[in-house]
Order: structure tokens, then sequence, then C-alpha cells
């Protein structure tokens, strides 16, 4: 059966490639020979044919969905948009109007700039950087002191009833409303109840406890508080309850440095 | 060149095929079967062309019908003006001036608010955190990369767009903007276990979009490719970007609306500012940018 097709439909084919061009008809027929060979063998062209067009459509799926995702995108940006034509004209730099419009705006922003530079005290203040756990003191807008600190980690302590108390450093402007030697730390319910123990009374003795803080804490209102610490190995990382935790060296400066009132910048 | 050739070599093969499939149908008693499914095809086809190139084509006008946008809010000051005053719109020096000016009072009105919020100067590649006027990090941008509507002297985006701060209204990160974790309160003391150290040595990568109120997106990508999968982090995290914004172009292109065009800015930052930035500004924040 497959030789009487491929008797039949060759002389055709033959018929249509050496037709038109008779030099290349001989260069073809190897070629149409070999087709007409693979195209008898039925199951398998059927199948070769299967695969292809499979491969086709996920091919051209694939192109469409690049293109789509890829080069749209791409044509917005390249579409035209009216755009104001930038000149550098210099007989208009001479024109009285425009040296009077461009004073103006020239004198507004140096105002300006004036208005944010002063934003920026001549005093001292200090940055904390929380995500990497540093701080930079600043007196008359230079560095003076950087160096690693612990701030806030980040955990939340919950309670079977529910009761939850997040450690995180408070982030914004700040400023020292107090300054303290030889600090005693006062034990809040959440570091009770965070050892599993019973909270005592409001002021109980078991609440107060001393030299844990270092020799120096400056308050930052709400219970905040920059102050030294025991756990020095834990410097750079984010360990503590909200407060700022510094080694006993850079303590000092910032506690002699920083005054009742001086800004401190939390981020 | 070597897509042109695959492909001329895929059509003759294609032509192939279906040149053997019309002869035999001839050989067939399926003829008309399919026939149909060649129509189908041909039909299906031509309605996918059809609607890509449809997509194609409302998605390029979508920038200049947000350009219209903003020129309709500023008709005032429009740059079709005549004569020296016109002109001066023109001017480059001129235009540098009100860019700056744009700038200072946008950093003003967030200095005035009790915010944390981000500053990116395309102009000498800093991305700073402010908080009240003072600049409290500064971070270096390796690679800018931003809408022509952004970047072109164009004088309504400079005066629609940049003299007000941008406010975030929804971000995609890969990162979370406060790693919280949930420890419970131990019964008794005898349950008790002191805090371990934390692991530091986690560098998941960090690549977030802040969407802004007025349409603009800001594109924050690490610099840095420390680890195999920070690439292909990067990779899916665009991916996904791109999945979001071409549904919601086709939802609008299929109810015969113009894509809303979003302008964008794409920074690269190293991977410790570019986490520091997104952890520091609040979830509303906002931004001022000076292109």
């Amino acid at each position: 059966m497959d030789k009487i097709i491929n008797d039949g439909t060759q002389p055709e084919i033959e018929k249509k490639a050496g037709g038109d061009k008779p030099v290349n008809g001989n260069k073809n027929r190897p070629d149409t020979t070999l087709w007409q060979k693979f195209r008898a063998r039925k199951t398998l062209f059927s199948m070769v044919r299967f695969v292809f067009f499979f491969i086709c459509t996920i091919i051209v799926t694939f192109s469409l969905i690049l293109f789509i995702l890829y080069v749209v995108p791409l044509l917005k940006e390249l579409s035209p948009l009216h755009n104001t034509e930038i000149t550098n004209n210099q007989e208009l730099k001479k024109e009285p109007l425009y040296k009077k419009q461009t004073s103006l705006l020239t004198k507004d922003v140096q105002r300006l700039s004036l208005k944010v530079n002063g934003y920026t005290s001549g005093q001292s203040y200090i940055v904390i950087n929380t995500i990497e756990n540093r701080f930079y003191l600043y007196t008359n807008k230079k560095l003076i002191r950087e160096g690693f600190c612990s701030s806030g980690s980040y955990m939340m302590l919950q309670t079977a009833k529910n009761k939850k108390w997040v450690f995180k450093t408070p982030k914004g402007k700040y400023w020292i409303h107090g300054k303290t030697t030889n600090p005693v730390w006062k034990r809040p319910d959440w570091s009770f109840v965070e050892e599993g123990s019973p909270i005592p009374s409001a002021n109980d003795d078991s609440r107060y406890e001393y030299g844990v803080l270092g020799d120096y804490a400056l308050a930052l209102g709400d219970g905040y508080m920059i102050h030294g610490t025991i756990y020095k190995r834990f410097l750079g990382m984010p360990v503590t309850h909200g407060c700022v935790r510094l080694n006993d060296d850079d303590l000092k400066i910032v506690f002699n440095t920083l005054n009742i009132g001086s800004k401190v910048y939390i981020f | 060149m070597m897509i042109l050739k695959l492909s001329s070599i895929l059509l003759i093969l294609v032509q192939k095929f279906t040149f053997s499939d019309q002869i035999d149908n001839m050989e067939t008693e399926n003829t008309n079967k399919r026939s149909f499914g060649k129509i189908l095809f041909i039909i299906l086809t031509s309605i996918i062309s059809l609607f890509i190139i449809y997509y194609s084509v409302m998605s390029m006008i979508s920038p200049g019908r947000k350009m219209e946008e903003i020129k309709k809010e500023f008709e005032a000051k429009s740059d079709d003006k005549n004569g020296v005053e016109g002109q001066i719109f023109k001017d480059s020096a001129y235009l540098m001036l009100l860019k700056e000016r744009s700038f200072l009072q946008s950093r003003i009105v967030m200095a005035q608010t009790d915010s944390i919020y981000l500053t990116i100067n395309m102009a000498d590649s800093t991305a700073n955190i402010e908080i009240s006027g003072v600049v409290v990090h500064k971070a270096k941008m390796s690679s800018i990369t931003a809408s022509r509507i952004l970047l072109a002297d164009n004088l309504n985006s400079i005066l629609s767009m940049l003299p007000t701060p941008f406010t975030i209204s929804k971000t995609f990160a890969t990162i979370k903007k406060e790693p919280v974790m949930i420890k419970m309160a131990p019964k008794d003391t005898s349950e008790y276990k002191p805090d371990i150290m934390p692991d530091t040595s986690i560098t998941e990568p960090v690549n977030y979009i802040l969407l802004m109120n007025n349409g603009i997106r800001i594109y924050v990508y690490q610099e840095e490719t420390v680890k195999a999968n920070d690439r292909m982090s990067h990779l899916s995290f665009d991916l996904k970007d791109r999945l979001r914004d071409t549904w919601n172009s086709l939802k609008s292109v299929a109810a015969l609306k113009v894509p809303e065009y979003h302008p964008f800015i794409k920074i690269r930052l190293p991977r410790t500012d570019a986490k520091i930035i997104y952890r520091a500004i609040p979830k509303n924040g906002q931004i001022a940018v000076f292109s």
C-alpha cells in the first residue's frame, strides 16, 4: 500500500520541483525522495508531526508570554512622549525677564537650602541604626564617635492568656529626658513573665536590680533608655527588650556629650 | 540572527508538515474533520495575534495618556507659551533650578512631619534616610534606571510630580518589614530557657517595590549576587511583578480601556543599605525624588 502511495505522489512532486526550475530539479530529487520515504512510514511520520507541532505550540506560547511580559513594557518606554524642547539659548540669558526670573528662583533655592541645612543641629545628637546595631555620635555636625550597640530583638512574648509584648526599639526622633548615674533597673511585668515567675506587686523588692544597666543611663521616655550592659558579647546584635545598650567606654562618652534635651534619631 | 535562522527553519518545517497534511487529507476519509481543525487553528491564531497587537498598541498609548493627565493638571504653566516667558521654561539652567527647588520643597514638607523618610537624588546617585531634616543614613546607588517621563526634562512632570512628596501606598518585598518572632512565655521557672544568640549569618535576598500614591513605582534591588539564590530570587521577584502588572493591564484592555501606566525608578543598592531603607521607612512613608 505504502509503495502504491509513493509511486503515485512522487512524479507529482518531481513535476512540481522540476517544472519551474529544471536546473534545481535534479538537485532536489534526493531530498524529495528522502522526504517521501519518511512520509511512507505513516506511524513514525504522524508521531514526528505530532511532536513537532507540540514543540512548536510550546515555543510559540512561550514566545508570546515573553513578548507580553518583557517586550510590551519596553515598547511602552519607546512610545513617543510630548517632552519640553530643552534649549540653552545664550540670547535668552541676556533678556531682562530671564535674568529676573532666574534670580528670583535662585534666591528661592538658597532660602530653601538654608532652611533644610538648619534642621541639622549644631549641638550634640546621636543616631542609632537598629538594623545594623550601630550608633553615631555628633557634635557641631561632626561625627565624634561611632560603634556597636544592641537594640530591640523583635521578639514577641506571648502568654497562654494571649497577653503580648513586642520587644522593639521605637524609631523616629526622640530626646534625652533624663540622665542617671549608677541606674537601678525596676523590672517590668514582662521580665517576670519571660522567666515564668509570678508577677510581684508594683514596688516589691524583687523588682529592683542593681548593676545590670551599667554606670549610666539616659532616658528616652516611655521606659526606653540608652544604658550599659553586662552582656557585652551581644553588642552589634538585636537582643534587647527595646532599650539601646552600649559598651562602658562608649556609654561614658555618650553620657558626657549629650545633655537633657539632646536629640536622639533612631531608625 | 540566530533567532531568524531558527524561525525560518521552523517555518519551512511547518510548511512541509502542513503540505503533507494536505496530501494526506486527499487520501483519508476524515477530510472534513481535518479541514475544520485547520480552520479553527487559523481562527484562533488570528484572534490571538490580533489581541496581542491590540494589547501592544493600547500599552504603547498608556504613557501618552499619563502625560496628558499630567498636562491637564498644569494647564496654566504650559510649555506651549510663546515669547520670552515661554522660552524660559525650556531653558536647561532654569529647569535645573526648578528641579532643585521642587526637591527642597518636598524635603521641607517631609521634615515638618515626625516621620522617617527617604530622599532619592538621581543626579548624585544617593538615597538618604532623613528624620526631621537630618540625614541619618546615606547610601550610594550603583545603578539607576527610570521612565523617560521622569528622566526627560519635562516641565509638566517636574511641576506636577516632584514638589510634593510621594507617599507609599503598597509594598512588595522579599523581606519582612518587621522580623517579629513569637516566643511563648514559660509556665514556670523550670521551663525558662535564656535567649540564645541570634543567627546573623542569615542573608536573605533584599528586593522590594514601593508603590506610590501618584502611580510611580520605586524598585529597589540588592546590588550583590553573593549566592546563586540571589539571582534566582531577583528573577522570580521581577517575574511576579511583571505577571501582576500584565494581569492588570490585560483586564483593562479586555474592558476596552487603556491600561494604567506606572512611571518607574529602578535602583540598585548594597544589600545592607537596601534592607536599612526598607525597614526604616514606615509602611506609608514618604519619598522625595530629584530626577
